[in-house]
């Protein structure tokens, strides 16, 4: 090899470096905030599969761990909106009366489609968040929708404009 | 996709269902979608997401996705914090069917949970300890830490470690995985041990033995003051002060450090493990150390200097 054409640098940052260097890092971070080991390993895959896909390009990462953590966060935060919403569908599963209640099968594919839901009304105020889901779920009208809210209905139809245009957004 | 186009559709869905549309708004609209390739696909996007919603159980999908909001600041700052335990209510509320009968629990340092199951049975963490609960397959598995289970029924529960398997019915038993390895130590009753190459033994009530990758090691009459935790007590007879301190750090979060010649002094007694600070103290008062503390997480612990 000729040193003299290939100038000294430090090595690149790959993924299979940065996944060597920092995978146990990540997880031990992220266990601790998770308070388990299973669920840490799975965020942490997660976490290098986000990276994996992000458009930044691994080589030129100036502090990798700084990076893992913001992607960590937002996996999360995300993780715990998603057991928020099993809670509580476990909690309305349990208060139903026996005939309506889905089978085990239906159970996980109804959930699927609400975290996929929630996702997609994630970050809409929750007045608006509430309007909408009375509209699309339980067909109520927009006058009584603000009857129920106490606003006017031109403020439905403003939260409706909003829930729509957020979620058509969001919806790629 | 374009904001403005998402507006746009907004707006037209909104005044459709607001049932104040005339025959010519219905007329602009179609219009509006003829105009642009992108109208029409986003019009029809718009109609998907208005399927998806009218195809989910009306009262389940109410219930989960109108749950109360803790707002995003706060759902960053408890994903962000140590974890905290999940209510005990969760478990007890028998009225769930039992497939849901899942959880992770866990308590943090210094602190300790009792949790009824069913039949009777019940599960108290130590300090620091990591769980997943699956009653439907009456099954614990122990991530981390340090459980106690108590089966009076029949119905056995099963405990996963790292190292192998415990069987549990009308028994009662405390589990320890630290580091490498684990500590069986049956309270009441027979438990049947599988270590990780299928060998299957039995340990019964008095017994201890170690549980580690290479299998059941040979057991220990042990002494039941050791699991005084169960009661909230740490108990020491003659006990090498380091190893106490050792016990004791279990319990502590933050740094505790101590001199080594402090190392062999001895100790007896019972400990309140409510409030460790009063354990140190009541330790420097009676053995002569000083506790010297920068800030309550980083505790030093020396040898008296003798008053001038």
């Amino acid at each position: 090899m000729n040193d003299a054409v290939v100038p000294t640098h430090v090595p690149e940052l790959t993924l299979s470096s940065l996944y060597r260097d920092h995978r146990s890092w990540l997880e031990s971070w992220l266990r601790r905030r998770l308070g388990n080991a299973w669920d840490a390993a799975d965020l942490s895959q997660d976490t290098f599969l986000r990276v994996l896909a992000s458009a930044q390009p691994i080589a030129q990462m100036q502090e990798p761990r700084a990076y893992l953590v913001t992607v960590g966060k937002r996996l999360l935060v995300n993780f715990h909106q998603r057991r928020s919403l099993e809670q509580a569908y476990l909690n309305a599963l349990a208060t139903l009366p026996e005939a309506c209640v889905p089978s085990p099968e239906q159970r996980w594919l109804v959930l699927e489609t609400l975290q996929a839901l929630d996702e997609l009304l994630d970050g809409l105020p929750v007045l608006v968040r509430r309007a909408f889901l009375w509209s699309q779920l339980e067909g109520l009208g927009y006058r009584e929708i603000a009857e129920r809210l106490g606003v006017c209905e031109r403020t439905v139809k403003r939260y409706m404009v909003q829930a729509y245009e957020h979620c058509l957004l969001v919806e790629l | 996709m374009n904001r403005d186009v998402a507006r746009a559709a907004a707006q037209w869905l909104a005044l459709l269902e607001s049932g104040g549309a005339t025959e010519r708004d219905h007329a602009a609209l179609q219009h509006w979608r003829d105009s642009h390739p992108q109208h029409e696909q986003t019009w029809q996007r718009a109609q998907t997401l208005r399927q998806r919603f009218s195809e989910v159980p009306q009262a389940l999908a109410m219930a989960s996705l109108d749950r109360p909001q803790p707002g995003r600041r706060a759902v960053l700052k408890r994903a962000l914090g140590v974890a905290a335990l999940v209510p005990a209510a969760w478990l007890i509320s028998r009225q769930l069917p039992i497939e849901a009968w899942r959880a992770d629990l866990h308590t943090a340092t210094g602190e300790r949970k009792r949790m009824p199951l069913a039949d009777g049975a019940s599960l108290q963490l130590n300090t620091a300890t990591a769980v997943d609960v699956d009653l439907a397959q009456r099954r614990i598995s122990l991530v981390d830490g340090e459980l106690a289970l108590n089966v009076p029924g029949t119905a056995a529960m099963t405990v996963h470690t790292r190292y192998g398997e415990l069987r549990v019915s009308q028994a009662e038993v405390c589990v320890r995985q630290l580091g490498a390895g684990c500590l069986v130590s049956v309270l009441k009753g027979t438990v049947q041990v599988r270590d990780l190459s299928g060998q299957s033994a039995t340990l019964q009530g008095g017994q201890q033995a170690p549980l580690k990758t290479a299998g059941l090691g040979a057991w220990a009459p042990f002494d039941a003051l050791q699991l005084g935790w169960r009661d909230g007590v740490l108990t020491a007879q003659n006990q090498r002060l380091g190893d106490f301190l050792r016990e004791l750090e279990r319990y502590r979060p933050g740094v505790l450090r101590w001199d080594s010649s402090l190392e062999t002094l001895r100790v007896t007694g019972s400990f309140r493990l409510d409030d460790t600070d009063r354990i140190l103290n009541l330790l420097a008062s009676t053995l002569g150390f000083d506790v010297q503390a920068r800030t309550r997480y980083w505790v030093t612990l020396t040898p008296r200097v003798s008053a001038a």
